[in-house]
């Protein structure tokens, strides 16, 4: 019975450890407080519509979080995003193309514009902050150029299907979210590619010095980042079911909210898919949850941020009463003895 | 070595770019020549040859588009060179760039849209004061005082009370609203609140069941509306949006909506843009109506005032403000509505020299 107890308690401390479990915590918090103060919260059609919006936030996240786990970072994934909206919705609407060509034309935009921040980033060596600041604004040029500022609405219907129905009440957006992020996990804790990705970023030096070619593992992660931000925008647009230029202005904040929220270290070297999975949650609980509670229109922004403070101030606290727990054991070994 | 391969290639797509952008505007100028060929063969007296207008939008939008097309129709009709300048970004800094080197190029008119409200007062100060530059406001107003010489706008507390006027009537003057505003920063999304609790403040059985703002994205629109649709699952009967993002959003999430909860349950709504996807909601019976802006007279009536202001015409009185009008668009009038907007932009311009200048 005792060595049961012990058992259980060391599962739990095993448990509490890991990285997410605050963010995890913070969720489930939130979600019981919003669905106690709010009949509507629960609700299939609202949950529905987080999954959905859950979905999208987790792949901006992740588009971001490809180049934070190799130490860079990405400003211009929104107008990725953008322009492949734009693209896929040129070739649907004025070019007459399939949804499937449109698709592909669509990913190869995302894939080819980060590839060149990538190979610029590797070849001249700029920092990515510059070049991805640079490419935005010539991303940003080509989405008003080919745009004009129209959006496209001939959108085929059968498009919309992943982006408006679900399986088992859970929207196919989602489903799609969570196989990528398993995959992922999959990726960078049990394959040599993944592994060296993550080595690339947690010290460069040391990573070039055991043979891993960092420069191509940073044009991955950048292609990787394009990827992710052109699937975003399609998804975008099978969701709302039309193509609208200005898709992606606002992802900055989101990708590097949900990434790092969700453990994705700032300095590079760690990814965690089930911290990504519950911030994208966690953000998405806040937002919609304080339109539930009808919060003051003019305090909302208020809210939400100290909402997120405490959300994640929960890891440093979990720290702090660590390390005094830990004082109060070593003071209490030293009376002992 | 690969370094230099690519900062050769990279200076090789410079110059290429830099090359492409000179083309673009070479064939702009040959344009603009163009242009002013035809006119002075065709209306050579009416040219006033001091005044150079400019016309100025932030960001490229389909509603800049709109009044860009009021723009070249005043060109086709007076024979003065306009130029037309779109920006880059929605920034006040950007736009004052963009100004000041406009003003270099020897422009003394200006119809431009304001990015800030307060922050374009200081632009125009330096321009009016130090370089005698006539400007007029279109699609928005500054805040005041300010040294533009006129507004061309839409009144937008009128044009959101008419929305939720026509709302009510078609709501059968009872049931409950959803009010969804965009920015709170700007001084109009205020003004719009107003003429909408104004409006439903006339009819004792229609309430506001909720208010929605701080969208300033269509992305941030869909979000939020489907929120609060959740959150009064049922409850809502009509649907306000005062916002040009708002209504594309609405748009967007009902017909997702009726898809979900069916559609035996009719939610009214209105809005204000003429964004073809809005359009299609409309004839599609998505949304009910939306407000269209008189933005071929934002662009036609701001070129003539300056135009006026360059022959030496003055400000009459404390005139300031023309509401350039609007018109609710139903399914029954989606094809006839521009026509109502010109008969207004006429009136408008046949007034000009009798209710807002004088010699």
């Amino acid at each position: 019975m005792i060595k049961k107890n012990v058992k259980n308690e060391k599962t739990i401390k095993i448990l509490f450890a890991r990285n997410e479990v605050t963010v995890v915590l913070a969720v489930l918090v939130l979600g019981l407080f919003f669905s106690i103060f709010s009949d509507s919260f629960l609700t299939s059609y609202n949950m529905f519509n987080l999954g959905r919006t859950v979905a999208i936030y987790i792949f901006i996240a992740i588009g971001q979080a490809m180049v934070v786990i190799v130490g860079g970072m990405n400003l211009s994934l929104g107008y990725i995003g953008g322009m492949t909206v734009v693209a896929a919705g040129y070739c649907m609407e004025v070019l007459h193309f399939s949804s499937f060509t449109a698709v592909i034309i669509g990913l190869l935009v995302g894939i080819m514009a980060g590839f060149i921040n990538g190979i610029i980033i590797t070849g001249l060596g700029i920092n990515s902050f510059v070049v991805t600041l640079a490419t935005s604004f010539i991303f940003t040029g080509l989405i008003n150029g080919v745009s004009q500022g129209y959006p496209y609405n001939e959108i085929p219907s059968g498009f919309t299907v992943l982006g408006r129905e679900g399986f088992l009440g859970i929207p196919f957006l989602l489903w799609l979210a969570i196989l990528v992020l398993v995959i992922l996990g999959y990726f960078f804790k049990y394959t040599v590619t993944g592994r060296r990705v993550l080595a690339t970023g947690g010290n460069k030096e040391a990573a070039k010095m055991s043979g891993v070619n960092t420069k191509r593992m940073i044009i991955l992660a950048n292609i990787c980042s394009g990827l992710f931000a052109a699937t975003a925008g399609l998804l975008w647009i099978s969701r709302t079911g039309s193509a609208q230029p200005s898709t992606g202005s606002d992802w900055m904040v989101i990708s590097f909210a949900v990434a790092v929220i969700g453990g994705t270290a700032l300095k590079g070297g760690v990814f965690n898919p089930i911290g990504v999975f519950f911030a994208g949650f966690l953000i998405v609980i806040v937002k919609n949850g304080l339109v539930m509670l009808n919060a003051n229109i003019y305090y909302e922004q208020t809210y939400l941020g100290l909402i997120l403070l405490l959300a994640v101030s929960l890891d440093s606290i979990k720290d702090l009463l660590n390390v005094r727990k830990l004082k109060r054991d070593l003071k209490d070994e030293k009376q002992t003895k | 070595m690969k370094r230099k391969t690519m900062a050769a290639l990279l200076i090789l797509v410079m110059v290429l770019g830099t090359v492409g952008c000179t083309s673009g505007s070479d064939s702009e100028d040959k344009k603009t020549d163009t242009s002013e060929e035809t006119t002075s063969e065709e209306t050579l007296g009416s040219v006033d040859s001091d005044t150079v207008i400019a016309w100025y939008a932030p960001a490229p939008h389909s509603y800049f588009d709109e009044v860009k097309k009021g723009v070249e129709q005043f060109v086709e009709d007076t024979g003065m060179e306009v130029i037309i300048q779109i920006g880059a970004d929605w920034t006040q800094a950007s736009e004052n760039e963009k100004v000041e080197a406009l003003i270099a190029q020897g422009v003394n008119a200006l119809a431009i849209y304001p990015c800030d409200a307060s922050g374009a007062n200081g632009l125009y100060e330096e321009i009016t004061e130090k370089m005698d530059v006539n400007v007029v406001n279109f699609g928005t107003d500054t805040s005041h005082p300010t040294t533009a010489s006129f507004a061309v706008a839409t009144d937008v507390k009128q044009a959101a009370y008419d929305a939720t006027v026509a709302l009510i009537e078609m709501m059968g003057e009872e049931g409950n609203i959803l009010n969804v505003l965009e920015v709170l920063e700007d001084p109009n999304t205020a003004l719009r609140k107003e003429g909408v609790e104004e409006a439903v403040a006339n009819y004792p059985n229609v309430e506001i069941i909720q208010e929605i703002a701080g969208i300033q994205t269509q992305e941030e629109a869909v979000n939020k509306i489907e929120s609060a649709l959740s959150a009064n699952l049922g409850k809502i009967d009509g649907m306000i949006c005062t916002g040009m993002e708002a209504t594309v959003g609405m748009s967007q999430i009902l017909s997702d909506y009726y898809e979900k909860q069916g559609d035996e349950k009719h939610i009214y709504a209105v809005g204000i843009d003429t964004d073809s996807g809005v359009m299609n909601a409309i004839e599609n019976g998505i949304i009910d109506a939306t407000i269209a802006q008189n933005s071929f007279g934002h662009g036609y009536i701001s070129c003539m005032l300056l135009k006026y202001l360059g022959e030496g015409y003055q400000v009459k009185g404390d005139a300031y403000f023309i509401d350039s009008g609007n018109v609710l668009v139903t399914v029954d009038n989606i094809d006839s509505y521009e026509q109502n907007l010109e008969e207004v932009t006429q009136d408008i311009l046949d007034r000009l020299t009798t209710d807002y200048l004088e010699k």
